[in-house]
């Protein structure tokens, strides 16, 4: 990243040719880590910490009278409660006044948009740290790659439905009924997965998968999503977790897929803290008025929710 | 002004390596050692130590100033080892480095490597982990290290069939970017308050009242552990923490649970892995006898950043900036406000 005050020595006016009318695109990963979780808020003045509890359910063990007047004894009702830091992260632009002066396009509207973009961006990556860091994830091991973990497989994907399944953690995307459709095919209700784009060769290989364009309907589907494999709906993201470098033996790179159900994890957004785009003019930046200011800001808080309702893959490349 | 302070501070040195926020990022970062500047050594120390952003400097690199033997003489230099690290981003895994052999004993040693530059306290993920497959692709943390080797006490391998004949390790981040994370299990004991190890030092991670969800494949044995086996898909509860032999207790008696075990060698790469423990929250509890309160850890229980970046990490070590154990460091970081004009 490169840091100072835009201006024309790093940015150089454009040539006095003739400007095209439309600016090119500006690239954007996929946005999927926010996907699926909850959003709650935090209160303003009541500190940086916000607590979120569950009620634990009562054992069902026992519980018959046997007639004799003897009470059952009461139980001790457990309460759950997750914590969650509220973080602030923020980006500022500097421009000088001979780029506005000199550039073709009205760049200050430009860079605006770019900083609404790094809002967004920065959010998903806080939310992908966020599963990379607190789930427990098991090794892919059906695949034939000869790697630890193998490329991701039927059996892998089958082995997290169990354990979410045995979790009681519900699913969250409705079925997609069955239509008379050449080539498609129902999915199921279903969980969610997020993979990194790099592995979709692999995932089109899993036995049973149902690529996006074979389901029944596409009414409502997100642009990132990908496929469906037994009761998953994978959504893809360039920037979808992985480390380098630390597969058993080779030391290829290790891809990271969450997967969960409902109540898995939450989002927590402060109030009286918007995500705030500002400007400051020239004539507060700068001594002489010739800098101006654009700055982002927005408030954060994360948490892993239900630990029982996540969980998900270790994976490597194989295609 | 071209060139600003936008931040300074200070610290005694425990000996370890230290990380300082940046929060504006950094151009020119110095550090000064001045209880070395104030006596001499009959090896001559540093004293003062450069970091420069452009050209940018390599990882662990620095310019350092260190005396003469004895004397008061001042001498430049540059080091590729024990500097700086300016880290703008999640750090991922350095470079390998090739060893020999790793102990089937409790604690395991890994040797054989060759200049070694870690800390210990720092983590390592070993792979290629020949002869002992079962732990390729786990973080560690190292100690009693040496340029040579280092002791796992994370990993109690006296039950393991055979040694490693080879391992690569990749230094890692100690933390993963968020905490409270996921550790690696290695041990579990069959007990009535079972004793939990872990492969990575659980200070900072783990605390008394903490709920905890384990992951346990039957590659491992103790299924039971599972959460879903349990009566009431109940969190353990950690009941005490003995970070120093990276273990804590759990409040689940294990006694009748089939026992804890590495799965073979031999068995990967189709054998499960790994064991794994996450956090699941906390219970909030009052001791009237000791009037205290567990779950009350504003420190320890919230999901959090790791590390707030960017940051110059300082190395430590009698030529590193972060000095030796009693050393006063003070740093300075500068920032340009401009860019700086023909770069190379």
């Amino acid at each position: 990243m490169s840091t100072g005050i835009t201006n024309i020595i790093n940015m150089a006016p454009e040539l006095p040719l003739q400007w095209s009318e439309n600016l090119l695109s500006t690239p954007m990963f996929n946005l999927i880590h926010s996907f699926g979780c909850d959003l709650h808020f935090a209160e303003a003045h009541l500190g940086k910490t916000t607590r979120m509890s569950r009620y634990e359910r009562l054992s069902t063990d026992g519980g018959q009278l046997d007639g004799s007047g003897i009470d059952p004894a009461p139980e001790v009702v457990l309460r759950t409660d997750i914590d969650a830091t509220m973080e602030i992260y923020a980006k500022t632009i500097v421009t000088n006044e001979q780029i506005t002066l000199y550039e073709n396009d009205k760049v200050l509207t430009k860079f605006t948009a770019l900083g609404g973009q790094w809002l967004r961006e920065k959010e998903d990556l806080l939310m992908r740290d966020l599963y990379s860091s607190s789930v427990s994830y098991l090794n892919a091991t059906g695949g034939v790659n000869g790697q630890q973990p193998s490329e991701i497989s039927r059996a892998d994907v089958n082995n997290i439905e169990r354990i979410l399944l045995g979790n009681d953690a519900r699913t969250m995307l409705e079925v997609i009924e069955a239509e008379n459709k050449f080539s498609t095919a129902p999915t199921r209700d279903a969980f969610i997965a997020l993979a990194s784009t790099d592995i979709t060769p692999d995932l089109q290989n899993v036995q049973g998968v149902i690529l996006k364009n074979a389901y029944p309907s596409q009414e409502g589907l997100r642009p990132e999503e990908y496929c469906s494999i037994s009761r998953f709906r994978f959504f893809v993201s360039s920037k979808a977790a992985k480390t380098p470098g630390i597969s058993q033996p080779s030391g290829n790179t290790v891809y990271t897929i969450p997967m969960y159900g409902l109540e898995a994890a939450a989002k927590i957004e402060q109030n009286s803290y918007t995500a705030t785009v500002g400007y400051r003019p020239p004539w507060v930046v700068s001594s002489v008025a010739q800098n101006s200011q654009l700055y982002f800001k927005f408030a954060i808080a994360r948490a892993i929710t239900n630990q029982n309702w996540v969980s998900g893959l270790k994976v490597t490349q194989r295609l | 002004m071209a060139l600003t302070i936008v931040n300074q501070g200070s610290f005694q040195s425990t000996g370890v390596p230290v990380n300082i926020p940046v929060p504006s990022g950094a151009d020119y970062f110095k550090v000064y050692n001045l209880t070395q500047m104030a006596t001499t050594q009959a090896t001559g120390r540093g004293v003062m130590f450069e970091w420069f952003g452009n050209p940018s400097f390599a990882v662990n690199s620095a310019v350092e100033w260190l005396k003469t033997n004895s004397t008061n003489g001042m001498n430049a230099t540059v080091i590729t080892t024990g500097g700086f690290n300016y880290i703008t981003s999640f750090p991922q895994p350095e470079a390998a480095f090739v060893g020999t052999a790793i102990t089937n004993a409790t604690s395991a040693v890994a040797s054989g490597f060759t200049s070694l530059p870690y800390n210990n306290g720092d983590s390592v993920v070993l792979y290629n982990t020949t002869g002992m497959a079962q732990i390729g692709g786990a973080a560690f943390t190292v100690s009693s290290v040496s340029s040579t080797g280092f002791t796992l006490l994370g990993l109690p391998a006296g039950t393991f069939a055979a040694p490693a004949t080879a391992v690569t390790a990749r230094r890692v981040s100690p933390f993963q970017p968020v905490l409270p994370e996921f550790m690696y299990v290695s041990a579990i004991s069959q007990a009535a308050q079972a004793v939990v190890t872990v492969t990575q030092d659980p200070t900072n991670v783990i605390y008394v009242g903490q709920k905890l969800v384990f992951q346990i494949p039957a590659s491992f044995g103790m299924v039971q552990l599972n959460n879903n086996n349990s009566p009431q898909s109940l969190p353990a509860v950690v009941t005490a923490v003995n970070a120093g032999a990276y273990q804590f207790t759990i409040n689940v008696n294990t006694t009748g649970f089939t026992a804890f075990a590495w799965p073979a060698s031999t068995a990967s790469p189709t054998a499960p892995l790994f064991a794994t423990v996450a956090p699941a929250g906390c219970s909030t509890q009052y001791n009237p006898q000791l009037q205290t309160y567990t779950g009350y850890n504003f420190n320890l229980q919230p999901f959090r950043s790791s590390y707030p970046l960017p940051l110059m990490n300082l190395q430590a070590g009698a030529q590193s900036p972060a000095g030796s154990n009693g050393d006063t460091i003070v740093w300075q970081c500068f920032k340009m406000e401009a860019p700086q004009y023909g770069a190379v």
